[in-house]
C-alpha cells in the first residue's frame, strides 16, 4: 500500500506544481524523475533532492518530441526497473481574445500540454502493462470549463480529461488507472506573472476568496497515486477552492 | 496519506460497511471518532472495533430523522471531545420501486431517510465548524443519482445531496469548511452475491473488480484530511470507472 517504492515520472517538475507532487512523491518513498526542457533548472531540482537524501534522476527533455519521450521513460525503467506512476504535469497557457491569437500560440499550448501527455502516456503505458499495475495522473485545469481568452488553453485541457477518460476505458482492465486533477488558482510562480488587476478581478470571484497551495495539488496526486487507490477511474478532481462550482 | 489526528470525527449511519470501514481508518491514523447508528448492538460492537485500534470513541443510537436526537448527538460530541471536526453523512437507503407502483409513502419515504438526517446533522455542526474556522461535511452519493430505471425515487434523493453539497460548499468557503460528495457506484462486493454474480457485474466495470468498503473509506479519508483544504463542493465517483458510461458524470 501506498507508494513505497513505486517509481514516479513527473514531467514539467523543476518548479511549481510539478516540483511539489515530485518532492512528496518522493519524501514518501517513491523514485523520482524529474523532467523539464531547461537543463540548469532539472540539474539544480535534482541536486535539490538528492541533498535531502532523496532517490532521483533528471531527464531534460522535450516532451512534444516522440523519439526523445521514448528515450526518457526507457530511462526511467532502465534507471528504476519500472515505470508506476506518470505525472503529466507540464503545461503552458498562451491566453489572448480570439483574433489575436496566432496559429502558433495554438499549436504550442495544444502540443505542450496535451501531445505531451499523450506521448508520455502512450510511451509509459507499455511497462505499466507488462506489470498490469499503473496510475496515470493528468493535470488538467479548471479552465478546461472554458474562459474568455483561453481558446487554446481550455480546448487543450479539455482534450487532457478526454484523454484521460479514454485511457480509463481502454486500460481499467490492465491494473492501470487514469485520473485528472483540475487545479483552480494555485500560488505559483506563475500565478504572480499575472498583471495586479488580474489577479484581484480573479480572487473576487474566488469562492474561498484565497489561493490554493501547491501542497494541495501534490496531495491529491498522492491520493490518486496510491495504490490501494484502485477503483477511481477516469474521474476529474477539482482543486479549485470551489471555483469549478460557480466562477461569476 | 491523510492527515486527521486528533481530529473529532462524527460519522451517522456508521455501522453500515462502508461506515465501519472509514470508522476504522479514522481511527488507525489517530482521529476521535463517535459514531451513531440506530442499533445499539451495531453500534457497540463498532465502538469496541474502533477502540481496538487505540483511538478514543464513543456511540449514540439515535433516530436520524428526529431533529431533537440529531441535535443531542451533535451536543454530545461536543461536550466529550470539544468539537466536531469532520462531519460524514454516511446514512444511505437504497431503495427503488417502477414508477406506477411507488406509493405516496415510498416516495416520501426515499426523501425523508435520504436526505433529512444529513440536513439536520450539517445545521448542527456547521455553526460550531464556523466558530472554530475549520470544518470538512463528506455527503455519500451514488452513482445512480445519474439516473436508473426504477429508482426514480432513490435518484430523485441522490441528486438533491449532489446541489446540497456545491449549495453548502459555497456558503462556508470562505470559512475554511470544504463540503464534498463521495458517490459510490459501479457494484461492491457482497456476501449474499453468488460467485458467478460477482465475475458477471466485474465485467461490466472498466476496472473489472468490485468495489470493497474500503475504497469508500479511501475517498472519504482524503476530503477529511488537514492536507485537502482547497477540494469544495465536489462530487468524486468511487465506481471503478462505470461513471463513463454515462453523460454529465464529470
Amino acid at each position: 500500500m501506498g507508494i513505497e517504492n513505486r517509481v514516479a515520472l513527473v514531467t514539467g517538475s523543476a518548479s511549481g506544481i510539478g516540483k511539489q507532487t515530485a518532492l512528496r512523491l518522493a519524501e514518501n518513498g517513491a523514485k523520482i524523475v524529474i523532467n523539464d526542457i531547461v537543463a540548469d533548472k532539472v540539474n539544480e531540482t535534482v541536486e535539490e533532492f538528492k541533498r535531502q537524501g532523496l532517490d532521483v534522476i533528471g531527464k531534460v527533455t522535450d516532451i512534444c518530441d516522440k523519439a526523445a519521450v521514448d528515450e526518457m521513460v526507457k530511462d526511467t525503467v532502465d534507471t528504476f526497473g519500472s515505470i508506476d506512476i506518470l505525472v503529466n504535469n507540464a503545461g503552458m497557457e498562451r491566453a489572448g481574445a480570439l483574433r489575436k491569437l496566432s496559429e502558433a500560440d495554438w499549436d504550442i499550448t495544444i502540443n505542450v500540454n496535451l501531445k505531451g501527455a499523450f506521448l508520455c502516456s502512450q510511451a509509459a503505458h507499455n511497462y505499466m502493462v507488462e506489470r498490469t499495475h499503473g496510475r496515470i495522473i493528468n493535470i488538467a485545469s479548471r479552465a478546461w470549463l472554458g474562459g474568455p481568452g483561453q481558446a487554446p488553453y481550455a480546448s487543450a485541457k479539455a482534450g487532457v480529461v478526454g484523454l484521460t477518460r479514454t485511457l480509463a476505458l481502454e486500460l481499467g482492465r490492465k491494473g492501470i488507472t487514469s485520473n485528472c486533477i483540475a487545479p483552480g488558482l494555485i500560488e505559483t510562480p506563475l500565478w504572480y506573472e499575472l498583471p495586479e488587476k488580474n489577479r484581484n478581478f480573479l480572487l473576487g470571484k474566488q469562492p474561498t476568496g484565497r489561493l490554493g497551495d501547491v501542497d494541495d495539488i501534490a496531495n491529491a496526486v498522492m491520493f490518486l497515486a496510491d495504490d490501494e487507490t484502485s477503483f477511481i477511474t477516469g474521474q476529474v478532481l477539482y482543486v479549485c477552492g470551489g471555483r469549478s462550482l460557480f466562477s461569476g | 496519506m491523510e492527515v486527521v489526528k486528533d481530529r473529532v470525527v462524527l460519522i451517522s449511519g456508521a455501522t453500515d460497511e462502508a461506515g465501519q470501514a472509514m470508522s476504522l481508518r479514522f481511527a488507525k491514523k489517530g482521529a476521535k471518532v463517535v459514531v451513531t447508528d440506530t442499533d445499539q448492538g451495531k453500534v457497540d460492537n463498532l465502538v469496541s472495533e474502533i477502540r481496538q485500534e487505540g483511538a478514543e470513541a464513543f456511540g449514540l443510537v439515535a433516530d436520524p430523522e428526529k431533529p431533537d436526537e440529531v441535535k443531542m448527538v451533535v451536543t454530545q460530541a461536543v461536550s466529550k471531545f470539544g468539537k466536531v471536526d469532520v462531519l460524514v453523512n454516511n446514512v444511505d437507503t437504497s431503495e427503488g420501486k417502477g414508477i406506477a407502483d411507488l406509493s405516496d409513502d415510498d416516495w416520501h419515504k426515499s426523501l425523508t431517510t435520504n436526505l433529512d438526517p444529513m440536513f439536520f446533522f450539517c445545521r448542527e455542526v456547521i455553526p460550531q465548524m464556523r466558530q472554530n474556522k475549520y470544518g470538512r461535511v463528506i455527503n455519500m452519493g451514488n452513482l445512480e443519482y445519474i439516473g436508473w430505471p426504477g429508482k426514480a425515487n432513490y435518484s430523485a434523493s441522490k441528486s438533491a445531496i449532489f446541489g446540497f453539497t456545491r449549495s453548502l460548499a459555497l456558503e462556508v468557503a470562505k470559512d475554511d469548511i470544504t463540503v464534498n460528495c463521495v458517490a459510490k457506484g459501479g457494484a461492491f462486493e457482497s456476501s449474499d452475491m453468488s460467485e458467478e454474480d460477482a465475475a458477471k457485474l466485474a465485467k461490466g466495470l472498466p476496472v473489472q473488480r468490485l468495489g470493497k468498503p474500503e475504497d469508500i473509506a479511501g475517498a472519504v479519508a482524503f476530503f477529511a484530511s488537514d492536507a485537502s483544504p482547497y477540494a469544495t463542493g465536489q462530487t468524486l465517483f468511487v465506481c471503478g470507472g462505470k461513471s463513463m458510461y454515462f453523460s454529465m458524470s464529470i
